[in-house]
């Protein structure tokens, strides 16, 4: 058994790995991303994944719902990390499954996958707490900087793949080519609108009422899928209760793939598999029972508020 | 999974002795310092969660809404919801011999949320808003209109559901005896609950909760609003209802506290490795923000029914 097979299996059984072999991982990883492109191709069928969050217990039954990788070809829209408990042992394994069999899953980038957010959202203080220091956290930062920005499902009239949405600087997939996406998720531009936007129910183009970021209405995902020539987008970046929505008469969807969000929200979580006929299957499953180890207690600890 | 979500904002399983709308509408009007909104939240009350001294403690935790759900309640209250809305949940205390009560929920809550406004006046912005709307590419198909300006911070003065709204509440110089409250009499029961939150696109927080503790002769219940938004301010709206069991009276206290996130930060004990877990704690931030406005209300709660 290979040392990666050994690390799978660690991984599966919510275990970290030392600190040398997740800097090993994750240099290796580097290696193999900075080949891909920014939009990468991918086959069908594939399963579409949406959100993780850290939620280490709910990928797993993702895993056993969607079937095991490499028999089943994944792609995982992003935001593998924060809020969880165990960002770590989930962005890890996927990383894993990621340097062993390239070919048959696929990991973009959302909004998460940043330094910024990280420190704020919980994954950098995970990361202090099971090693003591900030450098599994820096290694995955740096694997984070190489993740494509997006992907091209089943050629023409295909789906394009991307965390948040689209991007007023972005009418043709090949202006998304362009872009330098090795780098810290920018505050503005292509880069940032992609993992960053939404749709909405309006015409055109809007600027969010936070005074930043992009909400774009359904005339703006016809225009890109006919001028892409694909017939979706799948997104993930929004809780949905029902674990997928889609909007704009089946034009774009959006994909959540952790379910009971935070441990508390109550939704179920989806992933779409895009068959060879590039037919739409929806396959919805729920949290994994929260007795797990470490797992918040559903019952509060009454205290002496005032 | 059950989700039981759709019965409560459908509202028609519960029917209440005094909620027809003319006696909420003349109610509404009496009212002076009392909020005077009708409710649109319609709780299904079942079994309480614990009755103590002719006083009941109804509880819901529910699922967040489903989308057909979020339809329905923003076609009513014309803004877009939090992320995680947890429209189905509330905390309700009822005096038993009357029917009187006073009820938390979040869409009464978002209700309350200004609904308009001009980006440029008034509505917070994001830390580094200027910045992308200067830098974002000046070429493209011209996008300057924000769309439908809300206070998306959902900075809310909700103070409570009470009905009926006949018994209003009044000013008072009286206080919440908190040296009743420190003791450490058994907790009978001790509730939790979320109403709403929202990650404001990872720019902070914005969260309503509900926490009560019923100890055998009075209760304290803590409604609390707490907004962090990275870089620019903290927010704090709290509203606590305390009920003396002996007494048919119960006070109601509102405090709103903010500060910068400034001037917040500078107080983190100096060597703390670990910033975020302060400014991340809504206990430790509440002490930290001066009070900017408090006022304590009391409502005389009828012994019976009203005919």
């Amino acid at each position: 058994m290979s040392n990666l097979d050994r690390a799978i299996e660690k991984l599966r059984d919510c275990q970290t790995l030392p600190e040398q072999e997740v800097r090993e991982l994750c240099y290796r990883a580097q290696e193999l991303l900075v080949e891909e492109r920014n939009v990468q191709i991918v086959d069908t069928p594939v399963t579409i994944c949406g959100d993780i969050h850290g939620q280490f217990h709910d990928l797993i039954t993702l895993f056993e719902q969607g079937g095991e990788c490499p028999d089943t070809n994944y792609l995982f829209l992003g935001d593998f990390v924060d809020r969880g408990f165990y960002s770590l042992e989930s962005f890890l394994l996927l990383l894993c499954l990621k340097v062993r069999y390239p070919d048959r899953i696929t990991l973009i980038r959302g909004n998460h996958e940043s330094r910024q957010i990280t420190t704020v959202y919980g994954f950098y203080d995970e990361c202090i707490r099971k090693y003591g220091s900030a450098n599994v956290w820096r290694y995955c930062c740096d694997v984070f900087d190489y993740l494509a920005l997006g992907a091209l499902v089943g050629g023409p009239g295909g789906v394009f793949c991307v965390h948040g949405g689209l991007s007023p600087s972005v009418k043709h997939l090949d202006q998304i080519r362009l872009i330098d996406r090795k780098q810290e998720v920018p505050h503005e531009g292509a880069m940032c609108d992609l993992l960053w936007s939404d749709p909405e129910d309006i015409d055109g183009w809007g600027i969010s009422p936070r005074g930043a970021g992009y909400l774009f209405g359904g005339d703006k995902v016809h225009e890109f899928n006919h001028t892409n020539d694909i017939s979706l987008i799948a997104r993930a970046h929004q809780l949905v209760m029902e674990g997928y929505k889609e909007m704009f008469e089946g034009a774009i969807v959006t994909v959540w793939s952790a379910p009971n969000y935070c441990y508390r929200c109550g939704n179920v979580a989806a992933i779409l598999t895009v068959g060879e006929d590039l037919e739409r299957k929806y396959r919805i499953f729920e949290a994994a029972p929260q007795d797990a180890k470490g797992m918040p207690a559903k019952k509060p600890v009454a205290d002496y508020f005032l | 999974m059950a989700i039981t979500s759709t019965i409560g904002l459908a509202g028609s399983a519960y029917s209440r002795s005094c909620s027809t709308t003319s006696e909420f509408a003349m109610a509404a009007t009496q009212g002076s310092l009392d909020q005077t909104q009708l409710s649109l939240y319609t709780p299904v009350l079942t079994t309480p969660s614990i009755s103590q001294a002719g006083w009941s403690i109804h509880t819901a935790k529910r699922a967040i809404l489903s989308s057909d759900e979020i339809d329905q309640v923003t076609e009513r209250i014309k803004i877009p919801l939090p992320e995680m809305i947890f429209g189905n949940n509330h905390v309700i205390i009822r005096y038993d011999a009357s029917g009187w009560e006073i009820g938390f929920n979040a869409v009464d809550a978002l209700d309350r949320v200004a609904k308009h406004g001009n980006p440029d006046g008034g509505l917070v912005k994001v830390s580094y808003s200027e910045a992308w709307l200067r830098d974002k590419a000046s070429s493209e198909e011209g996008v300057h209109e924000v769309v439908k300006p809300f206070d998306w911070t959902y900075t809310t003065d909700y103070r409570g559901t009470s009905r009926p709204m006949t018994t209003s509440f009044e000013k008072t110089e009286d206080k919440i005896p908190l040296h009743k409250l420190r003791r450490p009499d058994p907790i009978l029961f001790f509730e939790d609950i979320v109403l709403f939150e929202d990650e404001l696109g990872d720019n902070g927080i914005s969260m309503l909760s509900v926490k009560i503790r019923v100890m055998q002769d009075r209760l304290l219940l803590l409604c609390r609003f707490f907004l962090r938004v990275d870089d620019v301010v903290f927010r704090i709206r709290d509203c606590r209802i305390f009920v003396e069991f002996g007494e048919n009276e119960v006070l109601r206290e509102y405090v709103v506290k903010q500060d910068s996130y400034e001037n917040v930060k500078r107080k983190i004990p100096l060597r703390t490795r670990d910033f975020g877990l302060f400014l991340r704690d809504p206990n430790w931030v509440a002490e930290q923000l001066p009070v900017i406005e408090t006022v304590t209300e009391k409502a005389k709660v009828p012994m019976q029914a009203m005919s």
